[in-house]
């Protein structure tokens, strides 16, 4: 594991932090602006949203929407760039998309499931990928359900255990694969190990594989393009990243795996202006900022001639320690080149900057 | 005794005395002169030359210098004055003693004082050292700190430059959504209200067409390219399950929920087990090689018991605890038999022994101690011990609560338990 020079390593610098009276579970900007949400729980145990704008050294708090239940997830991707929807997935399984201008009624709800929706994401909006605006969830009642916001009531596609099977709880579950119209691609980390990807087009289980400990976090790099890389983070400090583009009959996808943090790896984010660099979370309050480097030939031949991946390698450029506190959400900007959000559990919310992002 | 060396010459200065000693082939070092305020000797065995000074002098300062089988003293004088001669001539002997001994003594004085001297400065020096250290290290910390300050600063006023763009850039878009919005309702009331009178339309059509005008083409634009995104989004997925199964495990439990140290316990007890024999093989010298394979036994046993012969089974099985006695299904399975044959005190011994060896309690071996428990339930109802008997099925049932035939035996023993205490 190499670490770059001194001076012209990427520093992360803590901008300004905001203390909450409440929980926060997650954290997103909002596109094209220079706002940010919190979405969490507070002590009486509903849900809130609170809307942030950034303004020199502070945040000015712009809006705060209270909700019945608490709020544990919440995602931008699905709508279009006008419109600005978020949609959340709170304690009871409902996914409920807001329009934040007028927060009192959602544009589309549905009770999505028998439990808590631990992760969201969204795909088909604010101008990236194409085909339909698509929003899956996946709960702790095992289950992963795809979302069209047109078509009330039933999911689109729904990923539940067999008949008598005992379940797993999801943890999280990502969008990928979506460079055209129909193909469009779902990976769900449970709790036991196992990792999954559908594939939406063919209705189909396309590859799993279990890494051990319960998977907390999984991205694609790109939600728009051709599958590239996949990286998935668990209990226990390990995270692997898998090379996407060649599957192999029985051994799947060729994967790196790095042991980083003495504790759980919470989320993980790729840079949206560079798909090779992203940041870890840990559940000691630091952060870690990695790159990937690709390897001389990513396709070799096995001994049966069937294709194979070579993964690369994976270096850390910086690492932080922000916090005593598990920062359990993460988001970069989508328009300024390092600027990031991230939530702990010890109350707060900071804006952090990376700098030198360019050099690399 | 040694040798005195006599032949000095010497001449004096008035402040100096320049005394030369040859050595007579006798190698000097340092250490073989020894000077004080007033004595002066040169000791290389077995010569020896000893001098008390006329006049003290300064014998720091005072130089020797050996080369040529000579010694070349230079002596500064404490008292610039001429000498009479180097030596005091009447030196009585103990003169000399007591001269020579407050010699040895002011020398061993001076050269305490030299160390405690040479420690004082050396721990000043290091003070200094440590401090001018610590200086370099907070003007490197310092130096840091400036440059990420620096950093924050530039960064902080990209981010205002940014956000600025971002506010323009916002409020541009505002209002050109409301002109879109006034747009879009443009062409949907031409199509809504194409049988209303035609002289409504184009009055709002003017008022529109200004807006519409001073927008341009952007806003025309958008409109259009909305509809064909609309038009190009494809319908909704067309609704589908898909199945999914989760990886298997030995222990059906994470990682992080496992009890893997009983477990391996147990796993470990089990391949003891294994490997024990009885070596009581005097009896059965005359047995067949598969007859002293407890296992072999075992499914003998089995196979008995399925037939129905019970006392058979037994034999089976005492033979096979006999040769290996910590293998646990062999008196579970005999505490069967031995309920069939109503041999009830052997069938609770059983089982108790059983439940002994199925320790540590883990997922595996949860049948057999379910097993265990319903049959010592069973032989101590049958002994009307109701009480002991309802114990082991609850303790059965805790151990599998899905089991309904469980349920239903230990409702009956509680109905018993109840019509006993009425009837008595």
């Amino acid at each position: 594991m190499s670490v770059a020079a001194g001076p012209e390593r990427p520093q992360v610098v803590s901008h300004v932090q905001q203390a909450l009276n409440y929980t926060v579970f997650d954290c997103k900007w909002v596109p094209r602006s220079a706002r940010l949400l919190c979405l969490g729980s507070a002590a009486r145990g509903t849900g809130l949203i609170q809307l942030y704008e950034l303004h020199g050294a502070r945040l000015e708090l712009l809006r705060e929407i209270e909700k019945p239940k608490p709020i544990k997830c919440g995602t931008f991707g699905a709508t279009s760039l006008q419109q600005r929807y978020l949609a959340t997935g709170d304690f009871d399984g409902n996914l409920n998309v807001w329009n934040l201008e007028a927060p009192e009624i959602p544009v589309y709800s549905v009770k999505g499931h028998k439990e808590i929706i631990n992760s969201i994401d969204g795909v088909g909006g604010l101008g990236i990928g194409e085909g339909a605006p698509e929003i899956v969830t996946g709960s702790r009642d095992g289950t992963v359900k795809v979302w069209d916001p047109r078509q009330n009531d039933t999911p689109v596609a729904n990923m539940e255990p067999v008949q008598g099977e005992s379940k797993r709880d999801c943890w999280t579950v990502a969008f990928g694969n979506a460079y055209n119209q129909e193909e469009r691609v779902v990976c769900a980390g449970y709790d036991n190990g196992d990792i999954k990807l559908f594939d939406l087009k063919t209705m189909s289980l396309r590859w799993e594989t279990n890494i051990k400990n319960g998977v907390c976090s999984v991205e694609f790099d790109r939600k728009d393009i051709n599958m590239n890389k996949l990286v998935a983070t668990s209990l226990e400090g390990k995270f692997h990243v898998f090379d996407m583009r060649t599957q192999h009959p029985t051994k799947g996808f060729a994967s790196v795996s790095e042991k980083a943090q003495k504790s759980t790896i919470w989320q993980v984010r790729h840079l949206p202006q560079n798909r090779d660099i992203f940041m870890t979370s840990g559940g000691s309050g630091s952060l870690h900022l990695w790159k990937y480097e690709y390897p001389a030939q990513r396709l070799k031949k096995d001994s049966e001639g069937s294709e194979m991946g070579v993964a690369g390698s994976v270096s850390l450029l910086q690492n932080v320690t922000l916090s005593t506190q598990p920062i359990s959400s993460l988001d970069w900007s989508p328009d300024k080149k390092g600027l990031c959000v991230c939530g702990a559990f010890d109350q707060t919310v900071r804006v952090l900057i990376v700098t030198k992002l360019n050099n690399i | 005794m040694p040798v005195w060396l006599r032949e000095h010459s010497w001449r004096q200065t008035l402040g100096a005395v320049y005394l030369s000693l040859p050595l007579r082939g006798a190698r000097a070092t340092p250490a073989n002169i020894f000077c004080s305020e007033q004595y002066l000797k040169v000791s290389i065995p077995p010569f020896l030359f000893e001098a008390i000074l006329y006049a003290p002098i300064d014998d720091t300062n005072s130089t020797a210098k050996i080369g040529n089988g000579n010694i070349f003293f230079t002596l500064y004088k404490k008292e610039p004055a001429m000498w009479d001669s180097l030596t005091l001539a009447n030196a009585g002997k103990e003169k000399l003693q007591y001269l020579r001994e407050n010699a040895v003594l002011k020398a061993q004085e001076k050269a305490k004082e030299e160390t405690e001297a040479k420690k004082i400065a050396k721990q000043e020096h290091k003070k200094c050292a440590l401090e001018a250290t610590m200086k370099l290290e907070e003007a490197q910390r310092k130096r840091i700190e400036d440059l990420k300050e620096k950093e924050r600063q530039k960064v902080a006023k990209e981010l205002e430059f940014w956000k600025n763009q971002q506010k323009d850039a916002d409020k541009y878009k505002s209002v050109q959504k409301k002109g879109e919005l006034h747009q879009e309702k443009e062409p949907l009331k031409e199509r809504k209200n194409e049988t209303m009178s035609k002289t409504r339309i184009p009055n709002e059509g003017t008022s529109k067409i200004r807006l519409k005008s001073t927008k341009g083409c952007h806003g025309s634009s958008s409109i259009f390219s909305q509809n064909l995104k609309e038009e190009r989004l494809p319908a909704p997925r067309a609704a589908a399950t898909i199945e999914v199964t989760f990886t298997p495990r030995v222990f059906p439990t994470a990682l992080r929920e496992s009890r893997v140290a009983e477990e391996e316990e147990w796993l470990h007890k089990q391949a003891e087990a294994r490997r024990i024999i009885n070596s009581d093989l005097s009896e059965l010298e005359d047995l067949k090689e598969e007859e002293k394979n407890p296992d072999w036994l075992k499914d003998k046993g089995n196979k008995m018991f399925a037939m129905g012969n019970y006392l058979g089974a037994v034999n089976a099985y005492n033979l096979a605890v006999r040769l290996n006695n910590k293998l646990p299904l062999l008196y579970l399975n005999r505490a069967a038999c031995h309920l069939k044959l109503r041999n009830l005190h052997k069938a609770i011994e059983d089982s108790s022994k059983a439940l002994e060896l199925l320790t540590p309690p883990v997922p595996d071996n949860k049948n057999a101690r379910v097993k265990a428990h319903v049959r010592r339930g069973t032989a101590f109802c049958q002994l009307e011990l109701y009480a002991e008997g309802l114990q082991d099925y609850e303790a059965a049932l805790k151990i599998d609560p899905g089991n309904i035939n469980i349920e239903k035996d230990a409702e009956k023993i509680r109905h018993l338990i109840q019509e006993t205490m009425q009837s008595s």
